[in-house]
């Protein structure tokens, strides 16, 4: 982002020239994290999925902690984590992780593990572009620790892959960042920039690789002082820049280049209730919102939404808005981080589904559309709209049929693969709990309505629970649904 | 489609006059044994070519129209001094003409009757006596098994005969809308050849089919089959003029599952299909006919457990043909419908509906696409054939939204008012758009507080600005915009010359 650029060109002045930090003094705080990691498959939901190996690096702060990403110990079954110049290897746990700023936190139970280490301290300030950067980690190539050099390349809000679903700030620097990198410290003067935790594979793009930079780590750190990560808060609502003269007077503004336009409010979301589509936001927590969507912040230019990626949980916002042509003061609240998370990848979970007479049921999600390759435009659509067309309100969770495990109970039960789930014997199914119920409920027989299909599902319960036993020991099927979330 | 590429690439080396055409006493019983060894040098006396230039709108910028192209195809010489060809052949066409095989000797023509459902068309020469020399085709109709003939022309007019097996005949997909009727499957070698592969084919000499796609991969080619041309050219001659292919209107499912059966009320028989939905206002609304039915028997015909019935010539069809191409519009029909177990009897009068009646068009085609140009702002109706110009890859490529809207209308818009969406398909950047230009492929629901019921709605909504401003709601972001009504009025003259616009709008 320029404004962060801008602001640091000033700062340059007063900056000391870098000064090298000895490897020895980073060797002391240095992690490489093995991880087995056990990825669920949703295809076949039941099955614990396969264990893969990896490894990543860390880095220890305050309070006997090592730092690291998330990607680096999601869906771990066991970590254990080295330190250089010691053979031995010690069992860590994840103590928190946050999966939207690809950020985990772990501990070591034995005390031996940080005897002679030194916690790495974090800049307060964002690195100058152009400035130099070392790249601590564990990458490909070998087996102990790789230094890289690089610049700091540029700073801007972009996508974390991890999640799939998530932008926040980043660094992105010109220090080859590769596979084992991730979870590690990028250094300046000694101090800690940033965490490295993604790049492009080379037959995309030549040394482009990002690291979390300090504010999104330090808002990680702080959001768990409470024992409990709450993710990041958003405002759920879209605004249009207020560019044009005709309409700035027809809502009643003077020409001051101020203001942007409520496009759009998702119903449930922090601005529920408090802003509508059609008001006008002047400034945010006081600051003056330029008519593009920009704010000052710390005597720089920044998207509006920056303001917000600061808030925490139970923080509010204050609007000073225009409504109707009238002044209005309005304060949204940040209850909860928005629930609704289907776009964004999952981790840490079994997948949630529910086998009944050999018919496969899953809720709709990015990892989920991903594995089972269902490709109709009809899930497509609801996946891609589910928030900005508020499907959640019919469907919190959106059910379809993904498979069929043949048996002589589903024999002429096909084409349905990709059909999203209505009703059962007449009752709105709104989330796989509600299926579960439908299901268990005694009835001579279950007529399951799809979305769109005129024609019902009937299974008829005598021949279900016939079948039971059967499909289960047939298609090694431990259990019949997983609704743990 | 593949036929067209393949058309594309060699239009360029088409220009060659045809030579002297070889007299072959012969001619007309060597097309009726295609079989035979004999060399296929054929005097082609019954087909002629079919030169089209064609000329269709850009649905991107409305006002304007994409280059002319040419096509040429061969046509079926028919009674009553008539062309049978395909409609795909004649779509948009702004030239036609007609071209003897032998003489090259031309004549322009007119279209006198195109149904782009069933994909055919007649063409009729400006002067009557030009396919006098000509020997019509009659109708024939094969079985499957048959060897066919596929009728192409060589540049030099003579005709180019290629055996065809009729392998399958089925109901299946048309080219053009959402229609299935009738098809022919061939297996056969085509060869490209100027004129494209929209070719008659024949039996014994006698008028089959028409050649709607080939495949040179899997070397397999689809016709339009004999029941759907006789059916169209029956309508073609009816008093009332052309009414196209009845539908009754309804969805239907395979009853072969047991436990469906017993819950839509079968105890016995094997026959049946389930009705999935009924369209409001079509025919089997009308008749009675509800979702959760059970069809027992059209007329005299059952119907069975897959929706098909016996056909005395083709053996066991979807039903759609029955419908279709065996009645016409105003029919009435007897269905037998099994409800709530007992059977009943619906008078079902079919009907053509007409697709330009649906609130997305399939195919907006002979027409000029309506547009409304607000200083700079572009308002359209949302059609199929806008969602096409994103390419070969449009159901993946185009709007999302609109992609949803257009394959599932008629479950989306059950009930609504409005007889077209409205859409803010882009902005041509001015004065007035400042802000405004990035926004595109917006569904506009109101205008000055009106709601739109069609793009013919906008301009008596335009004539109400509030407090001199234009209000236009869209969906989701940015929700509304406001145009100044009197700048837009005095932008105008500078929009026309700046984007050299033939007119600020077509209603």
């Amino acid at each position: 982002m320029r404004h962060y650029v801008r602001l640091f060109l000033i700062l340059l002045v007063l900056q000391l020239p870098a000064r090298a930090i000895s490897i020895a003094e980073v060797r002391k705080s240095l992690v490489h994290i093995t991880t087995t990691a056990q990825e669920p498959n949703y295809r076949v939901p039941w099955n614990p999925g396969a264990s893969e190996t990896g490894s990543g690096a860390g880095f220890i702060i305050d309070g006997n902690r090592i730092l690291t990403n998330a990607h680096v110990v999601s869906n771990a079954r066991f970590i254990s984590v080295e330190r250089e110049n010691d053979p031995n290897h010690y069992i860590a746990k994840v103590r928190y992780i946050g999966h939207d700023c690809d950020l985990a936190v772990l501990e070591v139970a034995d005390a031996k593990f940080f005897e002679g280490t030194v916690a790495l301290s974090f800049t307060n300030q964002i690195p100058q572009i152009e400035s130099s950067v070392s790249v601590y980690g564990y990458p490909i190539g070998g087996d102990r620790l790789s230094v890289t050099t690089g610049v700091v390349s540029r700073i801007a809000f972009h996508v974390f892959a991890h999640s799939g679903a998530d932008s926040h700030l980043t660094i992105q620097t010109s220090a080859a960042i590769n596979p084992g990198n991730s979870g590690g410290p990028v250094l300046q003067d000694g101090k800690v920039i940033g965490v490295a935790f993604q790049g492009f594979s080379g037959d995309v793009a030549q040394n482009v690789g990002y690291m979390i930079p300090v504010p999104v780590v330090q808002r990680f750190l702080k959001d768990i002082e409470d024992g409990h990560y709450d993710r990041y808060m958003d405002l759920c609502i879209a605004t249009f820049p207020l560019l044009n003269p005709a309409q700035r007077k027809s809502l009643g503004l003077p020409d001051d280049a101020k203001g942007v336009l409520v496009g759009s409010v998702v119903t449930g979301g922090a601005c529920d209730g408090v802003l509508k589509v059609g008001d006008v936001l002047l400034t945010i927590d006081g600051h003056p919102i330029q008519s593009d969507g920009y704010v000052e912040l710390d005597g720089e230019r920044m998207e509006m939404p920056e303001v917000v990626e600061r808030k925490f949980k139970g923080d509010s916002v204050a609007f000073h808005i225009l409504r109707e042509k009238q002044p209005l003061d309005v304060t949204a609240k940040f209850e909860q981080a928005w629930p609704f998370q289907i776009q964004a990848s999952e981790y840490d979970v079994q997948p949630r589904y529910i086998l009944f007479g050999g018919l496969l049921f899953q809720p709709i999600s990015r990892d989920f559309l991903q594995a089972s390759q269902i490709d109709n435009l009809r899930v497509r659509f609801i996946y891609n709209y589910f928030i900005a067309d508020e499907f959640y309100k019919e469907h919190p969770e959106v059910i379809v049929l993904s498979g069929v495990l043949p048996d002589p109970v589903n024999t002429y039960v096909g084409g349905f693969r990709g059909a999203i789930v209505e009703e059962i014997n007449g009752v709105k199914i709104k989330t796989l709990n509600d299926m579960a119920a439908a299901f268990a409920k005694p009835a001579e027989q279950y007529v399951i309505k799809m979305i769109g299909e005129g024609r019902p599902i009937v299974m008829e319960r005598a021949g279900v629970e016939a079948a039971r036993e059967r499909i289960k020991t047939r298609y090694n099927v431990p259990n019949e649904q997983n609704l743990s979330e | 489609m593949i036929p067209r590429l393949f058309l594309c690439a060699l239009l360029s080396v088409s220009l060659a006059g045809s030579g002297t055409a070889f007299a072959n006493e012969n001619a007309e019983k060597k097309h009726a044994t295609p079989d035979s060894s004999a060399p296929a040098i054929h005097k082609p006396i019954s087909v002629v070519r079919v030169n089209v230039t064609s000329q269709p709108y850009d649905f991107l910028r409305p006002w304007s129209k994409r280059p002319p192209f040419q096509r040429r195809a061969v046509g079926a010489v028919l009674p009553g001094s008539r062309v049978l060809t395909t409609a795909e052949q004649v779509a948009d066409a702004t030239y036609l003409e007609l071209e003897k095989p032998d003489s090259g000797e031309k004549c322009p023509a007119t279209v006198e009757v195109v149904d782009y459902d069933c994909n055919l068309a007649i063409v009729k020469p400006s002067e009557p006596d030009f396919l006098k020399p000509f020997k019509p085709l009659t109708l024939a109709e094969p079985g499957v098994g048959d060897d066919l003939a596929i009728w192409q022309l060589e540049s030099n007019g003579t005709l180019l005969n290629t055996r065809a097996l009729l392998t399958t005949v089925e109901v299946g997909p048309y080219p053009i809308g959402d229609s299935a009727f009738l098809l022919y499957r061939l297996t056969t070698s085509l060869q490209p050849r100027d004129s494209s592969f929209t070719s008659p084919v024949v039996k014994n000499g006698a008028l089959a089919g028409m050649l709607l796609r080939f495949d040179s991969r899997s070397q397999t080619a689809d016709a339009v089959s004999a029941p759907v041309i006789r059916h169209f050219l029956k309508a073609a001659d009816a008093k009332t003029g052309y009414i196209g292919f009845p539908r009754v209107g309804m969805g239907r499912a395979a009853l072969r599952d047991p436990q469906l059966r017993r819950y839509a009320g079968l105890t016995n028989g094997t026959g049946g299909v389930y009705v999935t939905e009924v369209e409001p206002d079509g025919a089997a609304d009308k008749a009675g006919i509800r979702p959760g039915d059970v069809l027992l028997a059209i007329g005299t015909n059952a119907v069975d457990r897959d929706g098909n019935y016996i056909d005395p010539h083709y053996g066991k069809v979807s039903m759609s043909h029955l419908i279709a191409c065996e009645h016409y519009d105003g029919e009435k029909v007897p269905f037998k419908v099994m409800r709530q177990g007992k059977e009943i009897t619906c008078e079902v009068t079919l009907a053509h509906p007409d697709p330009s009646q649906s609130i997305i068009e399939p195919y907006t085609i002979d027409k000029a696409p309506r547009y409304y140009i607000l200083g700079g702002v572009v308002f359209q109706e949302l059609s199929r054939q806008f969602l096409k110009e994103w390419g070969s890859e449009w159901t993946r490529k185009a709007p999302e939204r609109f992609l949803y809207y257009d394959a599932y209308q008629k479950e989306l818009f059950k009930g609504d008012p409005r007889q077209r969406i409205v859409i803010l398909s882009n902005v041509l950047p001015s004065p007035c758009t400042v802000g405004y230009e990035e926004l595109n492929c917006l569904v506009v629901t109101k205008v000055n507080g009106v709601t739109l019921k069609s793009l013919a709605d906008l301009e008596g909504a335009l004539a109400k600005p509030i407090e001199g401003f234009h209000h236009i709601q869209v969906q989701g972001t940015p929700g509304e915009i406001v145009l100044d009504a009197a700048e837009v009025s005095a932008t105008e003259p500078a929009l026309i010359r700046n984007y050299n616009l033939p007119a600020m709008k077509r209603l």
